[in-house]
């Protein structure tokens, strides 16, 4: 029994150094030391939408070749990549072991709205500098320490709807779209451009993001006799609602999202259909498989360093949103601090990588409004079929 | 041993010193870890809080009563949007929304609870497992509630503004102790009734209705409290999730939510609190910070990701988190199907009768 006792007093000291072995409270958080910048971003490596995860994986192929290159003035860039399975509240949990644990310096992309909702607070407070959230939405504006780089999806509305008009001649257009803000956004484009025009929607349809049979929502839009489509929606539904059309017999010209511009995998999933009904859709960077010195020296180090990766669009805009970081490190020097990093990136002007043209100041970190057409040729390769635009309408 | 003489020492809260000793050290220890805790962690701990609460809840339905439930992830939601709703809408102080919303959510607990008056087993799973999909769906459909676009929560007010008594908490910490404190009485909630007349009432129930009925419980009333009582669990964490997150949209209350709180239950031990907790503590702690960190632990974090990327895909790493999370479910229930409580019960008697 006394044997016992003892035991159990000694207990209390291995609880308390369990307890003392957890992190204590952060230190003065910098981000940076002399031998390395720390980054991250979120993404979805595994869950529903692990397609889109590849993001995150390609700005680890441009901060590889930095480091390859001998870093950012002596430094090297460590980066991180957290799963959260596109679920916002893993987002939080990796963002802040992230910024409390690792102590980063700065985000780049982040999937997802929901994700990227439920962390902007958290990171805006901590000044933390986030440069390309990877979405559309207008939630992440006026926010003095994210940069953006993804064109709203009223422009990406607007601009597609004018290609339709103005330089294919339809006068008959209906809009299928996915029933929430990214859809509404759009729609707003869409209108803004045919009030313009004295022309007037045929319909427009809204589909459940996780609708599967899209049957009754096609036959809608037969029966309007559209020319032109303009979609909204996730590739699944895409590929659904082309599949279901062309059973039907129902080939109008489609105009998706910039976020269904991967006309490989596009083609992929829809066994053809794709580059067959010669789909368009808009976009904001260039084609992937363009002959531009830059894009060749990307795609062959991701030939070289990573090759079990499919060079995609996707895998391409993680390269796009980690550029203007890399120009701005580059740009500051060796005496590094977040105040000069967010001076740097709030003075890019008319700069170009592989994505789109940037111009941000002190008081617009609002993303380009130019954007491309492109349709998906009968091989699934890109033809430029509109370069590059500016909406030069103004949301109602 | 555990031998009891009469009735009041078998419904006493701590039924010895030893119990009330450790009891004591550990509610000493969780007070006093904000001050080494990082905020990550003051994090990670509120939400395991949160999800101990719904736990404990989920096991008087399932591990008490006998009646399986695939739907928490919707009482979770009506918590949560109830909560948050109501402080914005209707400027109610957080106390009194997060009590309105936990009943608003039990309302709809004893609302699903007439069904399973009529279904047993899988066909009771399957009519849970509608309403958890349900509420999500219905959720996203109406502006009110943000639709699909989500819902920002205001400031963790916890005073009555409209007294002019403010009290907001803005830090992790502050947080910590909050949903610590409504974790602990949740907690002392479910230990005492499961002592109480509605207690055994359960339990008989779970062991066999039709005995319990004949032996005069009233199964329409036990069987739809025990789903009002579960679903109120769930509301109230439900609620302070909302704050933990600060931001959340239709889809955080998913399918797959509702699976990962039942899981909890079953790795933790059926029927028993102190198993609730510690699934849920157990499952939230690998799901959301080890294995996401796995490839920065020393050696073996190496070691993983050398393996990882010579033999498994580009995504190999993270897929392999969640390979890893099912193999530990598995190896719990194959080799402990009373969960980690039962593990215990082991270890306590091995204990009780050392050194032989």
């Amino acid at each position: 029994m006394n044997v016992k006792k003892v035991l159990m007093v000694l207990l209390v000291p291995l609880l308390v150094l369990v307890f003392s072995t957890v992190d204590g409270a952060a230190q003065k958080q910098r981000g940076f030391d002399d031998k390395e910048i720390r980054v991250g971003q979120w993404g979805p490596q595994s869950g529903p939408a692990a397609a889109w995860g590849s993001v995150a994986r390609g700005s680890k192929l441009l901060f590889d070749l930095v480091n390859e290159e001998g870093g950012i003035h002596g430094r090297r860039i460590k980066y991180f990549i957290r799963d959260d399975q596109y679920n916002p509240s893993q987002t939080m949990a990796g963002v802040r072991d992230l910024v409390d644990r690792q102590d980063v310096f700065a985000f780049v992309g982040g999937v997802g709205t929901a994700c990227g909702l439920a962390v902007q607070k958290y990171l805006r407070q901590n000044k933390i500098i986030w440069i390309g959230v990877c979405t559309g939405a207008r939630d992440f504006q006026n926010n003095p320490w994210l940069w953006q780089m993804w064109p709203d999806y009223f422009d990406e509305g607007a601009i597609l709807t004018k290609h339709a008009v103005e330089n294919m001649g339809f006068k008959k257009i209906a809009y299928l779209y996915q029933n929430d803000d990214w859809g509404a956004d759009a729609k707003a484009g869409v209108d803004a451009v045919l009030k313009k025009n004295n022309l007037e929607l045929l319909d427009a349809i809204p589909v459940e993001p996780t609708e599967r049979d899209l049957s009754s929502q096609v036959s809608r839009l037969q029966a309007t006799g559209a020319e032109a489509v303009i979609g909204i929606m996730a590739p699944t539904q895409a590929a659904i609602a082309l599949r279901t059309a062309v059973s039907l017999g129902f080939t109008p010209q489609w105009l998706h999202s910039y976020n269904l511009c991967d006309f490989a995998m596009m083609s992929h999933i829809t066994d053809g259909l794709w580059a067959k009904e010669g789909v368009m859709t808009a976009a904001f960077t260039p084609p992937i498989d363009a002959d531009t010195p830059l894009m060749n020296k990307y795609r062959d180090a991701a030939a070289r360093l990573a090759p079990d990766e499919r060079w995609g669009i996707f895998y391409l805009a993680g390269v796009v949103v980690a550029e203007p970081l890399v120009w701005a490190l580059e740009e500051v020097g060796p005496n590094l601090s977040r105040e000069a990093v967010r001076d740097a990136l709030n003075s890019v002007t008319n700069r170009q990588g592989v994505g789109p043209v940037l111009t941000w100041t002190e008081d617009s970190h609002m993303p380009p409004r130019k954007l491309q057409v492109w349709q998906c040729g009968p091989n699934a390769e890109t033809i430029v079929v509109q370069d590059w635009i500016e909406n030069d309408l103004t949301r109602p | 041993m555990d031998m009891k003489r009469d009735y009041y020492e078998d419904i006493e809260l701590f039924s010895s010193g030893t119990i009330l000793f450790w009891t004591v050290v550990l509610l000493v220890a969780l007070f006093a870890a904000p001050l080494i805790l990082s905020n990550y962690h003051a994090y990670l701990f509120n939400l395991i809080m949160v999800h101990v609460i719904v736990a404990v809840g989920l096991n008087i339905l399932v591990g008490s009563t006998g009646q399986i439930a695939l739907g928490h992830a919707g009482f979770f939601a009506i918590g949560a949007y109830a909560t948050v709703l109501l402080m914005t809408e209707l400027s109610i102080p957080f106390f009194a929304a997060l009590i309105i919303a936990a009943f608003i959510s039990a309302f709809f607990g004893f609302i699903l609870g007439l069904p399973a008056l009529r279904l047993e087993g899988p066909y009771l799973a399957i009519a849970t497992l509608a309403f958890g999909l349900a509420i999500m769906h219905i959720i996203g459909h109406v502006e009110l509630f943000g639709g699909r676009q989500g819902l920002m929560a205001p400031a963790l007010n916890i005073g009555i503004p409209q007294l002019g008594l403010d009290w907001e908490i803005c830090s992790e910490k502050g947080k910590y102790y909050l949903i610590l404190s409504i974790t602990i009485l949740m907690t002392l909630f479910a230990v005492n009734i499961l002592k109480t007349k509605a207690g055994r009432a359960f339990v008989a129930i779970r062991d066999s209705d039709i005995a319990a009925e004949v032996i005069g419980i009233n199964l329409t009333i036990y069987k739809t409290l025990a789903f009002a009582v579960s679903a109120f669990y769930a509301g109230v964490a439900g609620g302070l999730f909302a704050f933990v997150l600060g931001f959340f949209d239709p889809f955080t209350f998913h399918l797959i939510l509702s699976i990962i709180f039942l899981v909890m239950v079953v790795v933790g031990g059926l029927g028993s609190v102190m198993g609730s907790i510690t699934g849920a503590v157990l499952i939230t702690y690998l799901m959301y910070d080890l294995f996401k960190n796995v490839d920065e632990i020393p050696v073996v974090g190496d070691l993983m990701v050398a393996v990882s990327e010579q033999w498994l895909t580009v995504t190999g790493m993270d897929n392999f988190s969640m390979i890893g999370l099912g193999l530990v479910m598995i190896g719990i229930i194959i080799f402990e199907p009373l969960g980690i409580f039962g593990a215990w019960i082991r270890v306590k008697k091995y204990w009780k009768t050392w050194p032989f």
